[in-house]
C-alpha cells in the first residue's frame, strides 16, 4: 500500500475520531490527508454512524427486533425526547430487541429501560454485548469436539493447523478445500477453492486477505457469535490463506458495533503472537460505521479504501481485482472458521458432516422460538429440525424467512424443507447467511414484508436506480395498500420493478431487495390483500 | 492499438483494439446504445443501467460503458428482455422526476426524456416523495442545483473531480437520499469550485442549470440556433456553442446561453472556463462599442470609419514619439488576442515604433 493510499484509508477513522460529520470536521480531516474536502464529506455522509453525531440512540428495526416491541420501543424513546432514530439489524436477534447506544449494543431492552432513563439517552441501560457476553448456541445430538467450528470449544492457539497447512503445502491445503466442498457462509454461497486458486494464480503482488466481519443481513449472528467464542478458528484461518496465496496484509473488516467481537480478535491475535505463530503476516482490524452494503464484498473494499461503500461492477472480480486493484481473497468469518478443521481432518470428513450439501454450519435462529441462539448443524436440515435444536417453535408456525432479509419469506408448509443451498434456491428463496426468523399466526405478515422493504431501502446504496428507486416504490407501494389506496395497475407496477430490480442493479442488495414482497405475494396473498386480483 | 480482434453484435462481425469498451465498438459500428451516465472523458461506473447489452453466457446482463470488448463475444443490444429492462428503467426514473414539460425551463432537452419517450416508458406511475437536499439558498451567482430532477448519474461529481481536478461536489447521502452536495452545505463560491459550469453542460437531465437571471431568457432547444464559435476571452481558442433565440430584440437576436460542443472538438474538448461559459451578457451591453469612436476637437466620441479611427490612433502615436521619444510610448495587448495578433503588437512596438515597452495583460 503506497503512502497516499494508506492517508485515504484512515479518512473515515480520522471522521469518527473527529465525533463523525459536524460542521467543519469533513475540512480538518481532509487538511491532515490532503484530500479534497468533498471527498471526505462525500465518504463520511454514507455511513451512518459518521453522518448523524447528533443521534445518540438508535432502535433497531430488524425483523426480529421488530416482533419483539421495537417500533414501540423507539416511539418512548422519541416521546422522551431522546436524540433517538431507527436503525438497522444490529445482528442481536437472539437478544431482541436492541438498541444502540452511540457505538455500543444494548440487548434485551425494555420499555421501563426508556422509562427509568427520564428522557436521558446517556442513562439508558440494558444488557451490554460485550465481550463477556455470548448467546445461545447448540449443535444438536452432534458430539461438539468433532465439529469444525466448535463454538462451545476452548480456544486452541497451538496453530498446529497453521503448521499442519505448511507441511501439506498450499496446493493440497486449497484441493483439501475443493474436496471439502466448502462454498461460501456469507450469503453467496461462491465455492471457496475457486476464490483460492484464482487468487494464487494471479501473478500482480502483493496479495491480499480481507475478513468479511460486517454482519449485518437481517436475522443473522452467527459470526458475531463466532469471533466472540471462536477468534482463534478465525485467525488461524486467516493466517492458513495468507500462507497459501503469498500474502502478508490481511484486513479483517468488522461492523463498527461490534467491539466484543473486536476486542476477542485482538485477544486471538495477541495469543498466536506470543507464542511466536504467524510471523511476517500483519492483521490489521478495521471498523465499519454503519453500512449494510459493505457486507458486498467490493463495497466493502470501498470503504477500506476510505470511499463511500458503493459496490464496484463485476468482471473484474476481487480474486484479480480487488484491494487498492490488486488480488484479494474476501471470505465470510464462518468460511475462513471452517478451514483449519478442514486442514487437519481433510476434506471428505468435512463433506461427509453435512445432510444434503457438504459441512456443518452456522445456523440464527430468532423470532418465535424457544432458544434463539447460535446452532452448528448439518448443511441441509429442515426448519423444523432446527426448531427443535432451539427448544421448539412459540405459538403456530405461519412463516418464515430462511437467510435473511434477502432471502424472503417462505410459508409453514416449507418447515420439512431442507435449508441448503439447492433446496432454498428451488423455492425461490435462498439459504444466504442462515439466518433464520420465525413467525407464528400472532404476526402481521404485511408488517413484517413492510420491515424488510424499509430495511432495504435506507440500506441501498443509491448508486443505482433500480434499486434506489425500486426499493422506495415498493416500500411506498405497500404502504398504499396499507391506507387502502391500492389498485390491481399497482400490483403489475410492482411486479414490473420487482424484475426490474433483480435484472438491473448492480449488486445482490437490489437483486433480491424484491424478494420479500414477491415471496409473500406469492405464498400468502390473502395476507397481503392481493388475493382478489 | 494491439492487434485486431473481432465480436458479434447484433449478428455482424465488427473488429476492434484492445481496451475498447463495448459502447466504443457499438458506437464506431453506428450502432445505438442509450446511455446517461456515460461521458468519454470520464472513467465509466456503469450506474445509471441504461446501457445493459446482453453477452452470450453472461447470466447477467452487463452494462456496455464499462465492459471491455473480448473476442468472440457476441453481444445483443436490443431484444425481449433488454427492451423489457430499458422500459422499467426508465419508468423507474420518470417516478422519481419531473414531468418532461418542466424540464422545458433548460435549454437542452432533458436526455432523460428523450429516451423514456424513445423506449415507451410509463408515464402513469405514482410519483415518489424522494427526499434529496438541495441547497436551494447557495449564493453562487450561476450554478442551479434541482435535486427532484437529478438521477444521481453522478457525471457532474465525476466531471468536477476527473476533468476539472475540482472535486466541489460529491455524491452523498445514501440510497433515496442520496444527492449532490457540497462540504458541509456550503455555497459553491465557498468550495473550491471555479465556477467553470461543466456541472451544467454534462447533466443529462437539467438537474444542473444556470441560475436566473442568466437563465431566464432560456427556451427549449428545438427554439435556439446553435452557432459554433471561438470563445474570445483569450488565446486558447475554446470551442463553445452560442445558443441564440433569434426571435429576440424584434428579431436581431439574442444569445441566451453558452453550451459546450460534443467531446472531441479540439482544443477544449468540451471543456469551458467561468468566463467562458457565464461571461457572454456583454454582447448586448448598451455600453459595447459597435463602430469605432473618436474624440473630437470638441471632447465628445464621434462615430467614425476604421480608415480614420487608424489614421487618428497612428497621427497620437507618431506625435508622442516624435516630442518625447520612442520610450515614452508603451503597448499593452489583450489576452483576448490571439498569438499572432499579440506577434503583430509587438512587431509594431519594436519594428515601427522602436521601443521595447511591450506587454501583453495574460502574460503577469
Amino acid at each position: 500500500m503506497s503512502g497516499a493510499n494508506k492517508d485515504k484509508a484512515e479518512l473515515l477513522e480520522r471522521l469518527a475520531a473527529a465525533g463523525g460529520l459536524k460542521a467543519g470536521s469533513a475540512t480538518e480531516v481532509a487538511r491532515q490527508l490532503g484530500l479534497p474536502e468533498a471527498e471526505v464529506y462525500g465518504a463520511g455522509s454514507f455511513f451512518h454512524l459518521l453522518s448523524d453525531p447528533e443521534t445518540k440512540l438508535r432502535v433497531c428495526t430488524g425483523l426480529s427486533c421488530a416482533m419483539r416491541g421495537a417500533r414501540d420501543l423507539l416511539a418512548q424513546a422519541q416521546a422522551a425526547g431522546m436524540p433517538v432514530a431507527e436503525c438497522s439489524c444490529l445482528a442481536a436477534c437472539d437478544r431482541a430487541p436492541a438498541l444502540l447506544r452511540e457505538r455500543s449494543v444494548l440487548v434485551d431492552v425494555k420499555p421501563e429501560d426508556i422509562a427509568q432513563a427520564e428522557g436521558k439517552w446517556q442513562a439508558v441501560q440494558g444488557a451490554e454485548l460485550s465481550e463477556d457476553w455470548v448467546g445461545a448456541i447448540g449443535c444438536g445430538e452432534a458430539v461438539s469436539s468433532h465439529l469444525p467450528i466448535d463454538l462451545a470449544g476452548e480456544m486452541d492457539v497451538s496453530g498446529s493447523a497453521y503448521r499442519r497447512a505448511e507441511t501439506l503445502g498450499a496446493e493440497a491445503v486449497i484441493a483439501a478445500l475443493d474436496e471439502a466442498g466448502l462454498q461460501g457462509r456469507g450469503g453467496a454461497g461462491f465455492p471457496a477453492a475457486i476464490k483460492w486458486r484464482g487468487v494464487r494464480a494471479e501473478p500482480a503482488a502483493p496479495h491480499y486477505i480481507v475478513l468479511n466481519a460486517d454482519e449485518g443481513e437481517p436475522g443473522t449472528f452467527k459470526d458475531r457469535e463466532l469471533m466472540l467464542r471462536r477468534p482463534d478458528k478465525v485467525i488461524e484461518g486467516l493466517a492458513i490463506a495468507a500462507m497459501c496465496l503469498g500474502a502478508e496484509d490481511v484486513y479483517l473488516y468488522l461492523r463498527g458495533e461490534f467491539r466484543g467481537p473486536w476486542l476477542a480478535l485482538e485477544r486471538a491475535i495477541a495469543a498466536f503472537a506470543e507464542a511466536g505463530l504467524f510471523p511476517g503476516i500483519h492483521f490489521h482490524l478495521h471498523a465499519g460505521h454503519g453500512a449494510y452494503i459493505c457486507g458486498e464484498e467490493t463495497a466493502l473494499l470501498e470503504a477500506l479504501e476510505g470511499k463511500r461503500g458503493m459496490p464496484r461492477l463485476k468482471p473484474p472480480f476481487p480474486t484479480q481485482h480487488g484491494l487498492w486493484g490488486k488480488p484479494t481473497l474476501i471470505q465470510n468469518v464462518e468460511t475462513i472458521a471452517c478451514v483449519p478443521a478442514i486442514v487437519m481432518q481433510g476434506g471428505s470428513w468435512f463433506r461427509a458432516l453435512g445432510k444434503t450439501e457438504p459441512g456443518t454450519k452456522l445456523y440464527s435462529i430468532s423470532g418465535d422460538v424457544a432458544r434463539p441462539g447460535t446452532y452448528e448443524l448439518p448443511l441441509g436440515i429442515s426448519l423444523d429440525e432446527l426448531a427443535q435444536a432451539a427448544g421448539g417453535y412459540l405459538g403456530t408456525l405461519m412463516a418464515f424467512s430462511p437467510g435473511g432479509a434477502s432471502s424472503g419469506f417462505l410459508p409453514a408448509s416449507e418447515r420439512g424443507r431442507a435449508l441448503d443451498f439447492k433446496g432454498l434456491a428451488a423455492a425461490g428463496s435462498m439459504l444466504g447467511s442462515a439466518g433464520v426468523v420465525v413467525l407464528n399466526s400472532a404476526n402481521s405478515m404485511i408488517d413484517a414484508v413492510r420491515e424488510q422493504l424499509v430495511f432495504f431501502e435506507n440500506e441501498s446504496c443509491g448508486q443505482c436506480a433500480p434499486c434506489r428507486v425500486g426499493t422506495r416504490f415498493l416500500r411506498e407501494a405497500l404502504d398504499r395498500k396499507l391506507r387502502g389506496e391500492s389498485s390491481q395497475q399497482s400490483l403489475a407496477q410492482v411486479a414490473e420493478v420487482a424484475w426490474e430490480m433483480n435484472e438491473g442493479s448492480i449488486c445482490g442488495l437490489g437483486q433480491a431487495a424484491a424478494l420479500p414482497l414477491t415471496t409473500a405475494l406469492n405464498h400468502f396473498p390473502k395476507a397481503l390483500g392481493s388475493a382478489e386480483s | 492499438m494491439g492487434k485486431t480482434l473481432e465480436l458479434t453484435l447484433n449478428g455482424q462481425t465488427l473488429s476492434f483494439g484492445e481496451g475498447d469498451t463495448i459502447l466504443d465498438v457499438a458506437g464506431r459500428a453506428g450502432e445505438e446504445i442509450m446511455t446517461l451516465c456515460h461521458d468519454p472523458r470520464l472513467k465509466p461506473v456503469g450506474a445509471c443501467r441504461t446501457c445493459l447489452v446482453e453477452i452470450d453466457g453472461w447470466r447477467r446482463l452487463a452494462p456496455s460503458c464499462a465492459t471491455k470488448a473480448e473476442a468472440g463475444m457476441r453481444i445483443t443490444t436490443h431484444n425481449e428482455r433488454i427492451d423489457r429492462h430499458q422500459k422499467a428503467l426508465l419508468s423507474l426514473y420518470l417516478s422519481d422526476s419531473v414531468s418532461e414539460e418542466a424540464t422545458h425551463d433548460t435549454a437542452d432537452a432533458s436526455q432523460l426524456h428523450s429516451w423514456a419517450a424513445r423506449v415507451g416508458a410509463a408515464t402513469d406511475w405514482p410519483h415518489l416523495d424522494s427526499q434529496r437536499f438541495e441547497r436551494s439558498d447557495d449564493r453562487n451567482p450561476y450554478v442551479q442545483f434541482r435535486a427532484d430532477r437529478c438521477i444521481l448519474c453522478a457525471r457532474c461529481t465525476r466531471y468536477c473531480a476527473e476533468v476539472e481536478s475540482v472535486s466541489a461536489i460529491t455524491l452523498a447521502g445514501r440510497g433515496s437520499k442520496t444527492t449532490i452536495a457540497t462540504t458541509d452545505a456550503r455555497s459553491l463560491l465557498d468550495t473550491s469550485c471555479e465556477l467553470c459550469g461543466g456541472c451544467i453542460d454534462v447533466c443529462p437531465t437539467g438537474a444542473m442549470t444556470e441560475k436566473k437571471p442568466l437563465a431566464q431568457r432560456l427556451k427549449p432547444a428545438r427554439m435556439l440556433d446553435k452557432v459554433r464559435t471561438t470563445c474570445n476571452y483569450c488565446g486558447v481558442g475554446c470551442q463553445m456553442d452560442l445558443n441564440v433565440d433569434r426571435a429576440a430584440h424584434q428579431g436581431r437576436g439574442q444569445v441566451v446561453k453558452i453550451s459546450s460542443p460534443e467531446t472531441g472538438v479540439a482544443p477544449n474538448d468540451g471543456n469551458l472556463c467561468v468566463k467562458g461559459r457565464f461571461a457572454y451578457q456583454f454582447i448586448d451591453h448598451q455600453d459595447r462599442l459597435q463602430v469605432p469612436l473618436v474624440r473630437g476637437e470638441d471632447g465628445e466620441l464621434h462615430e467614425a470609419s476604421w480608415e480614420e479611427a487608424l489614421q487618428a490612433a497612428a497621427r497620437g502615436l507618431q506625435g508622442v514619439a516624435k516630442r518625447h521619444g520612442a520610450d515614452s510610448l508603451g503597448f499593452i495587448s489583450s489576452s483576448r488576442c490571439t498569438g499572432e495578433e499579440n506577434y503583430l503588437v509587438q512587431k509594431l512596438s519594436r519594428a515601427v515604433f522602436k521601443t521595447n515597452n511591450v506587454h501583453q495583460c495574460s502574460a503577469t
